[in-house]
């Protein structure tokens, strides 16, 4: 019983990591720079929310989430790609634009600051919790396949090959008639829908949009990519991985076995064990953040 | 075409020093530290108020936003507020409207105290208080609230209407004024079910709905029915929680969230941060502010319990009797608690 539990809770938290994951693992591997998956998934999730509240269509919703995290990647791409903005200046901005964009239009459409009025959205509907109710929402089946296809995509397509060919040696890739600013756009807006997907799932979840509410999954999404060294089904074992800490964390708390500070510093430090540990071997895509 | 270049190099150089002269100069133009010399009466009353969230949280920073507003329409102040983000900000925004001559600046949370005693001595005519603060001054004032007569009134109803005979608190952090809401919640619990298990959890943070959610769906695994939330806006995800499973309830913190979800919630322990707030303003502008810890609780009818009314009949007849009976002893000061923890014990 425990086991389903956590076992379904690990899912419904690793959800958001998968998708944003996915994201960053097709930005990086296209040789951008994927600080920006963060402000992706908030725009996507308060799209999610607008196009919710005035469609009353759940599908229509996560549709808007989806376009919101591709404009706010298109931001990114023609900073990165057309105007040769510094890969890590420009993806912390566009976190910041999205954190203050999505207040501003919060205040403009629902007069609110914090949080918007409530919408239609996906599963838990039936006893909340349970693998039933995990199951029940669809868009838990997209996460669990967007992993798997990526890697599918990446390498046994031959899109995904100069996918990575761009990333690794756009030159090569040049000379060998390959359109590499085209595909570097196609990657980043590509990233931008799947964590704008990311954004969607958090919002219908939640049924509105609170300020915020990404709160940092899409860093820990991108500490995900680098421990899962750009491998699409590494990456999926450590999203699993950081998302079953903070299950750890959460089963915890009720138990008062140690003060509560301690248990939830659980998922932070298990992340610098695991950065630490990979680190040195890690071995990014050759041309990531350089343009050449 | 070299002279062309240099006197247009010139010409760039005196727009930019008139730009910037520009910009110095309007900057400065701001609002300003008011004339001292006017004397007292002259002058208008000015309140400030900093929050650790967003004043749209429906709990905790909203009653104080609306405390800061009753202030003015009451007293005919002139208000600022400011949302702070980290701790460097509470100092860096104390002393600001401590220099713009504020008199009475409110830091709405138990972690604006230290900043509030640092800033304090540099600006002795504004009154700092904190709420939920214990330290005083010359100039520097707190305000605490007795959550733990109103914590224990809920309590004592989730106690009485747990069907399986577990109930929940889950909190943001783990401050001292949440953790004595939290003992007086399970007081209130035990004392009228001695088998009752109080589960008790700290999201980390005030703001991550999603992980709201979480915990109060892990204390449901563990068998919850009613879940007594104290997480400002995170705590939207434990009423979202509620909501998908109906055989769950909620009890609300800090502002009246019975409309929130009315169909989940049975009360809400609210503090009438208006109220308390006039209170305190009304001393200060009257000039006969003592600097001290001021303790409010349902004797004053700050801190209270507040029954949902869609739900009402479903607390049972006896339960609401001895709520009533509770509340008459608390509003007239005789009711005691002994071996409670208080969230500051030397005050009371």
């Amino acid at each position: 019983m425990i086991g389903i539990i956590f076992l379904a809770q690990t899912i419904r938290i690793a959800m958001p990591y998968f998708f944003a994951a996915a994201g960053g693992v097709v930005s990086e591997r296209v040789g951008i720079i994927g600080l920006s998956l963060e402000g992706f998934m908030l725009t996507g999730a308060f799209c999610t929310v607008l196009g919710s509240y005035y469609s009353g269509d759940p599908w229509i919703g996560l549709l808007c989430g989806i376009a919101g995290g591709m404009a706010a990647a298109l931001i990114l791409a023609v900073a990165t790609i057309r105007f040769r903005a510094d890969q890590v200046v420009a993806g912390i901005a566009i976190n910041l634009l999205a954190i203050g964009a999505t207040r501003f239009f919060l205040r403009l459409f629902f007069n609110s600051s914090s949080n918007s009025p409530r919408v239609v959205g996906f599963g838990g509907e039936q006893s909340a919790g349970g693998l039933f109710a995990t199951f029940g929402n669809p868009i838990v089946w997209l996460g669990l396949i967007t992993l798997p296809v990526l890697g599918l995509v990446l390498y046994r397509t031959p899109f995904g090959l100069r996918l990575r060919a761009v990333g690794e040696h756009p030159q090569a890739a040049r000379s060998l008639g390959v359109s590499v600013n085209r595909l570097r756009y196609i990657g980043v807006i590509l990233s931008g829908a799947l964590a704008g997907l990311g954004g969607a799932y958090l919002a219908s979840d939640q049924h509105q949009f609170t300020d915020g509410m990404t709160a940092g999954r899409g860093f820990i999404a991108l500490a995900a990519v680098i421990f899962g060294r750009w491998d699409p089904k590494r990456v999926a074992l450590a999203c699993l991985l950081f998302a079953a800490a903070e299950t750890l964390q959460i089963q915890l708390q009720g138990l008062q076995l140690v003060p509560s500070q301690f248990v939830e510093m659980i998922p932070y430090v298990l992340t610098i064990i695991a950065l630490v540990g990979v680190v040195g071997r890690a071995s990014p895509p050759a041309a990531l953040g350089k343009m050449e | 075409m070299r002279v062309h270049k240099n006197r247009s190099r010139e010409f760039h150089t005196l727009i930019h020093t008139l730009l910037a002269l520009t910009i110095v100069a309007l900057a400065g133009c701001g609002p300003a530290g008011t004339g001292r010399d006017e004397g007292e009466t002259g002058r208008p009353f000015r309140v400030a108020l900093l929050t650790p969230g967003s004043i749209s949280d429906q709990s905790w920073n909203g009653g104080a936003y609306a405390g800061l507003e009753r202030i003015r329409d009451s007293l005919g102040a002139q208000i600022s507020h400011i949302q702070t983000r980290t701790p460097a900000e509470f100092e860096e925004n104390f002393r600001q409207y401590g220099a713009q001559g504020y008199d009475l600046v409110f830091g709405h949370g138990f972690e604006f105290q230290d900043a509030a005693v640092r800033v304090a001595p540099d600006y002795p005519k504004t009154l700092y208080v904190t709420t939920s603060g214990n330290q005083v001054r010359d100039n520097v004032a707190g305000i605490t609230f007795s959550f733990e007569e109103a914590s224990y009134l809920a309590g004592v109803v989730a106690g009485s209407m747990s069907r399986s005979g577990v109930v929940g608190a889950i909190g943001g952090t783990e401050l001292p004024p949440v953790r004595a809401s939290f003992q007086a919640f399970e007081r209130g619990a035990r004392d009228v079910n001695p088998e009752i298990r109080v589960l008790t959890s700290y999201i980390g943070n005030w703001d991550d709905v999603t992980a709201g959610k979480e915990q109060a769906l892990a204390q449901m695994g563990r068998g919850a029915d009613i879940l007594f939330q104290n997480a400002d806006a995170a705590g939207l995800g434990i009423f979202q929680a509620a909501r998908e499973n109906r055989n769950v309830y909620v009890i609300g913190s800090n502002a009246n969230q019975n409309g929130i979800a009315p169909e989940v919630t049975l009360g809400s322990v609210v503090i009438e941060l208006p109220h308390a707030f006039l209170l305190v303003a009304r001393e200060v502008k009257e000039g006969n502010f003592k600097p001290r810890v001021i303790s409010l609780g349902t004797e004053e009818d700050v801190v209270v319990w507040v029954a949902n009314p869609v739900l009402a009949e479903r607390i049972p007849p006896a339960v609401r009797q001895q709520l009533d009976s509770l509340e008459v002893l608390m509003r007239a000061g005789t009711f005691n608690l002994p071996g409670l923890e208080r969230a500051f014990p030397d005050k009371h």
